[in-house]
């Protein structure tokens, strides 16, 4: 297990460094001056300018320039954002938990009602509950993030007026950032408004999460579906089966755990396109977040900012897929039969 | 497995319950009024810029002035000066100031005296004066006060005692009090800029504001939203809300749709195709403001071959305004034919100014020896009073350019962008407009075409004309509003002769609002004011 870890971490410092070399090489076809692409500072004094100079050893060769280029993008200096004029970072990791807590809550949903449905749709011998169970998933999973967030908002939010359809909360709120989770936040409130904040930040969240979950939903009651009906023939089962006992122990004891492994998998597999989707999804629904907020340093020609926030959402991503790999393996002793061989 | 599959359908069935029972029960929310504003505010000070959505933010909520305008008559009401006598040769203005007033208390700043003559001298000196350690603070300058010319205009500022100063100026000038008024001539506090002197953060000063408005700042997230509460030491009746926020939603649909739902109360700059909506939801109003404003079309005179005047006759003959007013204002502007707008008190209707004539237009591009023109509009890529769509305009102009021959390139930036571009002034025309400050006619000619704010990114049609300069300079200097009135006309001739940019709208300030708030006040100048802002009981539940 060991040198399993070791050599995950070698995957993830390689990513890493790839990454990084896109980013630096990209950096220089920004239509801008280097100096300025680099740190955010438009017109810098001449102390700045040598700072920035000795920083990005810019008087260097390329490999002395892509060294300190590396140093400092993961020494945490992200330059300085040319709009606002903040340090990258500050406002990366300010944006960072609404992301965090929408993919929560939308995650959440995914495997708490796929999980159940994809078991229902395996135990289920009705071929019409089985079939439209699979239609519904199909459908759920060609439809377009973007046309379902749109509609649900149209629908819930501007005709039947049941859910706000924008922002993380009623702006009135004046909730402190303390985790910088909006649903906890508002629970450490020190107000009487704490119960309708709550409700409040609830409601805001309702729309954008379910449009995010639909796609690893679907995703997890179609792998849950197979796997489970590939595990109840099974031996092991037959075995429990014949021994007399309890239906509902035999689904949750044993045949449950092993189906949610390659449930695992995909969600690792899934996760890139998770994250695209909740950029997609913060634009729609106006909500704060790492999404939204590249997006409009995207549109602002804010070139530190894109720099700095495909570099950070990037680098979560393959800390998440590696990790959830990792999990994998741990949970999963047939695939450690696998860590000499390949990979 | 029958009694599994019934467990389940069980707890399902409670959990949706349950989310039923949370959902229902009555919502407390604090005190405060939502403004769906357009966009980020560059600064918190409006000394600095002209953009209308800092002034939005800043001028109304965060500031007061010397002067005031009354926004129903137009007239010059007094504000921090309680009154004010002009010197009998116009050259030097006492103001006596207002006793008692408090600047804001915040979590960075406490004052610990009032509002005194020191504060405006600092103000202003701030201006005109480079030895002033914040003069060169401010990295954008000073726009409006370098297009009125008025480092020069104003000689010195003495103080007399602790309530009273004077205002020296060193040529007599009609507009000058109206100056004052607009929204960018706010009241600093010098304690404060003193104190940030001392912590070595001077630039703090226009990024977190102290001032006397009815509101203070108390946080701003960029892109998200800009939070105030109210001042309790104001010194006129207090503001009926505790918090002002302004949601910042750049998209006008969305702005819409927060309206709606209820996310906001008041909504700025509907988008004319967005009216018709308007009606489908009987608790929203539309408020409109007939609008101190023109749209126009800038040509870059410095540059070939819009340094021709006939290329730029021939450019405004081929455009179809009236096509422009109906696609892109709806019919709710009014048609432009001349830079002053209709209220204005030096307006004249001018019968000559270019009516849609293609033919005439083809005859002066060949006159001018002119073939195969292909030229570059720059379209603003937000919305604002004056256009709420530049790029549907210019779509429309490439329309009517293709008719005599001419090819038309648009270009568009992010908004940043496209005005720091803007400034490198290598355009060949752009769309863009104007919004006064003031009602002085003044303001509709200095800032936008005398030499002097050829400095000021505010010229955008790069023209200087010594005839102009002059006409303009005479009509500063007379104080007599019939005299100054024959002067602005000749203006407005020399202007429709040289067309240096084809104006075609002066639009209709519009906002959308709730029914149940009352009293937000639109001014003619741009810029809304929550001060007196009221909310009725909803009819029924909300």
């Amino acid at each position: 297990m060991g040198r399993y870890l070791v050599r995950r971490l070698n995957l993830f410092i390689a990513t890493t460094i790839a990454l990084i070399t896109v980013l630096f090489i990209t950096t220089g076809h920004f239509p801008v001056e280097r100096p300025y692409a680099l740190s955010g500072i438009a017109a810098p004094t001449s102390t700045q300018l040598q700072n920035i100079t000795d920083n990005y050893q810019l008087n260097g060769n390329q490999l002395q320039q892509f060294i300190a280029y590396a140093q400092t993008r993961l020494g945490g200096d992200l330059g300085l954002s040319v709009t606002s004029q903040r340090p990258v970072i500050e406002e990366l990791t300010q944006a960072l938990p609404a992301s965090f807590e929408l993919a929560i809550v939308a995650g959440l949903i995914a495997v708490l009602l796929g999980v159940p449905l994809g078991v229902l749709a395996s135990l289920s011998k009705n071929k019409v509950t089985q079939h439209s169970i699979m239609a519904i998933t199909l459908t759920g999973y060609s439809i377009p993030v973007f046309w379902l967030g749109l509609t649900l908002s149209l629908w819930f939010g501007v005709e039947l007026g049941w859910l706000p359809v924008s922002g993380r909360i009623n702006l009135l709120y004046e909730i402190p950032p303390v985790t910088g989770f909006m649903l906890i936040d508002t629970l450490l409130w020190d107000s009487v408004y704490r119960v309708s904040a709550f409700k409040d930040a609830v409601f805001h969240i309702i729309l954008p999460s379910i449009t995010l979950a639909v796609l690893p939903f679907t995703v997890v009651v179609r792998i849950t579906r197979s796997a489970m009906l590939t595990i109840m023939e099974q031996p092991y089962i037959k075995a429990a089966e014949a021994r007399g006992l309890h239906t509902g122990t035999i689904v949750l004891r044993h045949a449950l755990p092993n189906a949610l492994i390659p449930v695992l998998k995909n969600m690792g597999l899934m996760l890139g396109t998770f994250a695209s989707y909740a950029m997609i999804v913060e634009v729609i629904f106006s909500r704060q977040g790492v999404g939204s907020w590249l997006v409009s340093g995207i549109y602002q020609r804010d070139y530190t900012v894109i720099q700095g926030g495909v570099l950070g959402v990037a680098m979560i991503i393959i800390f998440f897929s590696i990790l959830i790999e990792v999990l994998h393996t741990a949970y999963n002793p047939l695939s450690r039969k696998e860590i000499y061989a390949a990979n | 497995m029958k009694l599994l599959l019934k467990r389940i359908k069980l707890i399902t069935g409670i959990s949706a319950i349950n989310l039923l029972l949370t959902a229902c029960g009555p919502q407390q929310v604090p005190t405060g009024l939502v403004y769906c504003s357009e966009g980020n505010p560059e600064t918190f000070n409006p000394q600095l810029v002209t953009s209308g959505t800092t002034i939005d933010a800043t001028s109304q909520q965060l500031y007061d002035s010397l002067v005031d305008y009354d926004p129903r008559t137009g007239d010059i009401v007094p504000a921090l000066a309680t009154s004010w006598q002009t010197s009998d040769d116009g050259l030097s203005y006492r103001f006596k100031l207002r006793p008692g007033v408090q600047f804001h208390q915040t979590d960075w700043f406490t004052p610990t005296r009032k509002f005194n003559a020191d504060d405006v001298i600092f103000s202003f000196n701030r201006i005109i004066n480079s030895a002033n350690p914040y003069h060169d603070i401010s990295k954008t300058g000073y726009p409006f006060f370098q297009s009125i010319g008025f480092k020069q205009q104003v000689d010195s500022i003495e103080k007399v005692s602790d309530d009273e100063v004077v205002f020296h100026l060193s040529q007599t000038d009609a507009s000058f009090l109206a100056n004052l008024a607009t929204g960018f001539s706010v009241i600093l506090s010098k304690e404060y800029a003193d104190s940030l002197l001392i912590q070595g953060k001077p630039e703090q000063l226009d990024r977190m504001p102290i001032g006397t408005g009815p509101f203070k700042l108390v946080n701003y997230v960029k892109n998200e939203f800009i939070r105030y509460h109210r001042n309790d030491n104001f010194w006129r009746t207090l503001p009926e809300f505790e918090q002002l926020v302004f949601n910042i939603t750049p998209q006008s649909s969305a702005r819409l749709t927060k309206l709606i739902t209820g996310d906001c109360s008041v909504s700025a700059l509907p988008k004319a195709g967005e009216l018709p909506v308007i009606k489908l939801h009987p608790n929203l109003e539309l408020d409109t403001q007939l609008g101190f404003n023109v749209a126009f079309w800038a040509f870059n005179t410095q540059k070939k071959p819009f340094d021709d005047v006939r290329v730029r006759q021939a450019l405004a003959y081929a455009v179809d305004k009236q096509n422009i007013l109906r696609a892109v204002y709806q019919e709710t502007a009014i048609k432009a034919t001349g830079m002053l707008p209709p209220q204005s008190w030096a307006y004249h209707y001018n019968k000559s100014s270019y009516q849609y004539n293609p033919e005439e237009s083809r005859a002066l591009l060949a006159d001018a020896g002119v073939k195969d023109l292909s030229i570059d509009i720059w379209a603003m890529p937000v919305a604002r009073i004056y256009n709420p769509n530049a790029l549907k305009t210019a779509e429309l102009i490439q329309a009517d350019l293709a008719n005599i021959g001419v090819k038309v390139n648009i270009v568009t930036f992010d908004w940043s962008v496209f005005n720091q571009k803007l400034n490198n002034n290598d355009y060949d025309s752009v769309l863009i407009g104007w919004n006064a400050d003031n009602s002085d006619p003044d303001n509709f000619f200095s800032p936008i075409m005398s030499c002097a704010s050829l400095d000021s990114s505010s010229n955008r049609s790069q023209w200087c004309n010594a005839e102009m300069d002059n006409i303009l300079a005479q009509a500063k200097a007379t104080t007599s509003e019939p005299a100054r009135k024959i002067l602005y006309q000749q203006a407005e001739a020399l202007f429709n002769e040289h067309v240096p940019m084809m104006t075609f709208a002066h639009a209709t300030q519009l906002t959308f609002k709730s029914k149940n708030v009352k009293q937000t006040q639109l001014t003619p100048f741009g810029g809304i004011s929550f001060e007196n802002a009221k909310t009725i009981a909803p009819e029924g539940d909300l």
